[in-house]
């Protein structure tokens, strides 16, 4: 068994990166992923971690670095926060087209303007659909645990794509919490040596990313859309033996919180999905039947499990912590997609949007306790006014 | 729904004209003759458009390229297409793009061929692997009269600032309208800038009968490639190996020749051959026989001290 540390989220992930025995990473410093590079100089200063730690001269340079490494054959190891993370996206789909299943660590920052370095999943999800495993950890110890996650699934062969492991930038990349550090003979158990199907190699050359005409458009489309799909069952046998060798159990895909017999559910991934269970936890003290519904992958969406466990509920209020200006519903990301794995139910469980937390403000307990009000209304009579509110000005 | 989709969508009133031209030294000949002729449609109240192929690489010099157009008295159905899949006209602007080329290939029934040459409709036959569908072939010398147009104005979809039909494009296109009634000659002498030299092309057109009477006509629907088709990730294989997918060998109109005799063995031919085409076989002597990726460039023939290599019309070979 490992030990137990009082280390933040970026430390968690620099151990887990080190435990993972990464040959590559690139760096470029922005708040609040900044700590994760730090740590990790140190660890290969120290001779803790045998690995190219590269400077690049941007985030557009460091994820074509780690395109290359992991080209090579090299296990990768980036990341950025905000609009470095959007400064990089040209690069996104070209990793994944080619199949390389580089790692990128993002702790969230709101865009610009003006410089809010504050957390918000917006430049997060604006990437979510270049074929990327994605998904966020709310606690440092499950941002530990995603990396290890990450790099097992998106270098199983029958995936082979690349991963982004978000942590919510400042709550869980800043503020340290008890994370137990596996041993490393339980990840080298969990997490065999990578080898993809094809590797730049000197006595074989070959062109990675080669011009093609519309006609080899589809075919190659279809190939990455076979491989997202085929993650979702890897995904789950990762996740199941994650918790044999570790012992920490984690349902995959969604992570349900007081649902037995609950009537409204908030519907939420990230951080702030741990202040909407402690919301429950104090309403259901006082009788009142709801829960949460913690979405674990944003990508691939678990869109059968999501219809199976929120078509439960009488209502479900989807928390976006993000903005997606003249978004359907005028919601977010999370709305829209569960409002979508709904599509053909019926009208039997209601849907709403919260967007909240932008800037990277706090949700606070009375905003859920609000918004659970606002659920448990429509549950009773039946009508949503309104697609969705922002808050806090609008509920 | 249970309809016969090919019978629906059929297009009986659609002409497709497709020219065949040398990348950068002919794009504009290739244009001008399909926007002179879909600029005379337009002229006669049909429907028309006009464009070039997206997928050839028009920015590189003797790569064949491919211009269209489509005329037809009713609305095109099928106007977001890559290429014209049923030519009922298909004009070469250079004759050595019979070479290497399926130039008829998908021809409907009946259809004609019109080549920029000297030579006559005989000869040309020669090359032609499958002409069963071929009605006409017609032969002018159209290089004799008007030259060719080299600008990049009109390219990429842009408007052809130097005007439409100055050079080998007018001749050609009035050769077309001889050939096949597709739109009325006069709309097409006004639709040119060169007037005299489109009405030559109508004039001296050599035009042969080849076929009049057609099997049916059942071309095989195309398939489109499978996610299996492609390695893995779209990777290609080593550059050092030879490309099967991209012979060159059909860009050339001008073949090198090597006399032994004149040859000293200097190989600057080798060295400068951007294709690797000259292959240093022996220490005696350089050897041309490799010419499937020959662009006939004439780069060796230029850098040869001693005239050993001279370039040769490619139709002057039967091979």
């Amino acid at each position: 068994m490992g030990k137990k540390r009082l280390i933040s989220g970026v430390v968690a992930t620099a151990e887990a990166v080190r435990l993972a025995d990464v040959d590559v990473i690139t760096s470029f410093p922005i708040r609040p992923y900044t700590g994760i590079m730090s740590e990790l100089a140190r660890m290969v200063a120290d001779g803790e971690l045998d690995a190219e730690f590269i400077h690049a001269d941007g985030e557009h340079a460091q994820l074509s670095i780690v395109y290359g490494a992991s080209a090579a054959g090299a296990r990768t190891f980036t990341g950025s926060s905000g609009v470095g993370v959007t400064y990089a996206m040209e690069v996104y789909s070209p990793i994944s087209g080619a199949r390389l299943p580089v790692h990128m660590a993002i702790a969230d920052r709101t865009l610009d303007p003006p410089g809010d370095f504050g957390s918000e999943h917006t430049e997060a999800e604006s990437c979510r659909d270049q074929c990327w495993i994605q998904g966020w950890a709310a606690t440092p110890q499950e941002a530990l645990d995603l990396t290890l996650l990450y790099y097992r699934i998106g270098e199983d062969p029958r995936v082979l794509l690349p991963q982004y492991a978000c942590q919510d930038g400042y709550f869980v990349s800043h503020i340290a919490g008890e994370v137990e550090i596996p041993d490393e003979g339980q990840v080298k158990e969990f997490l065999p040596p990578y080898k993809n199907k094809h590797s730049l190699n000197i006595s074989d050359p070959m062109i990675i990313g080669a011009q093609i005409e519309p006609e080899m458009g589809p075919p190659l489309q279809y190939q990455r859309y076979i491989a997202i799909q085929e993650a979702r069952k890897v995904i789950a046998e990762a996740y199941k033996e994650f918790g044999e060798i570790f012992g920490r159990k984690y349902s995959p895909f969604v992570e349900e919180y007081m649902t037995d017999d609950a009537e409204v559910v908030i519907f939420i991934q990230g951080a702030h999905s741990v202040t909407a269970r402690n919301v429950a936890l104090k309403l259901r003290n006082h009788g009142e039947k709801v829960g949460v519904v913690q979405l674990r992958t944003l990508r691939p969406f678990p869109t059968e499990i999501v219809r199976d466990v929120l078509s439960r509920f009488k209502a479900v209020g989807a928390v976006d912590n993000s903005v997606n200006y003249g978004i359907a519903g005028d919601g977010g990301v999370l709305l829209s997609e569960a409002r979508t794995a709904l599509y053909g139910l019926g009208d039997k469980t209601k849907t709403v949007g919260f967007v909240g937390g932008l800037g990277g403000e706090v949700i606070t307990m009375e905003e859920f306790y609000k918004m659970y009000a606002k659920l448990k209304e429509i549950a009773k009579t039946g009508k949503v006014e309104r697609d969705s509110y922002w808050l806090p000005y609008e509920l | 729904m249970n309809l016969d989709v090919k019978k629906l969508f059929e297009e009986p009133s659609l002409i497709q004209i497709t020219t065949w031209a040398r990348g950068v030294i002919e794009n504009k000949d290739a244009r001008d003759v399909v926007f002179a002729l879909a600029n005379a449609g337009s002229k006669e109240g049909k429907y028309v458009q006009a464009w070039e192929n997206y997928v050839d690489l028009p920015d590189r010099v003797g790569v064949p390229v491919r211009a269209y157009a489509r005329i037809s008295d009713e609305p095109l159905l099928s106007k977001y297409v890559y290429e014209n899949e049923h030519p009922d006209v298909v004009v070469l602007t250079n004759e050595a793009l019979v070479k290497g080329n399926d130039v008829l290939q998908g021809m409907k029934p009946g259809g004609v061929l019109i080549v920029n040459t000297k030579r006559d409709p005989e000869y040309i036959l020669k090359f032609l692997k499958d002409t069963t569908y071929l009605g006409t072939i017609g032969c002018i010398d159209a290089t004799e009269v008007a030259g060719h147009v080299q600008t990049l104005s009109g390219a990429e979809g842009a408007t052809d600032a130097s005007g439409i039909g100055v050079g080998v494009g007018a001749v050609l296109a009035g050769a077309v309208v001889k050939a096949k009634s597709i739109v009325k000659p006069e709309n097409v002498l006004s639709s040119v800038q060169n007037e005299e030299a489109c009405r030559y092309g109508y004039d001296e057109v050599r035009l042969v009968t080849v076929n009049t009477t057609f099997p049916e006509f059942k071309p095989a629907p195309k398939k489109p490639l499978g996610p299996e088709d492609l390695p893995f990730a779209g990777t290609v294989p080593s550059v050092d190996k030879e490309n099967e997918k991209r012979i060159t060998g059909n860009w050339r109109s001008e073949r090198p020749v090597w006399s032994k005799e004149r040859c000293t063995n200097c190989l600057l031919c080798w060295v400068n051959c951007p294709d690797s085409v000259v292959v240093y076989k022996t220490p005696e002597a350089a050897d041309f026989t490799n010419l499937k990726y020959c662009k006939g460039c004439g780069i060796c023939a230029e850098v040869c001290p001693t005239k050993a290599i001279t370039m040769v019309p490619e139709l002057d070979f039967e091979d």
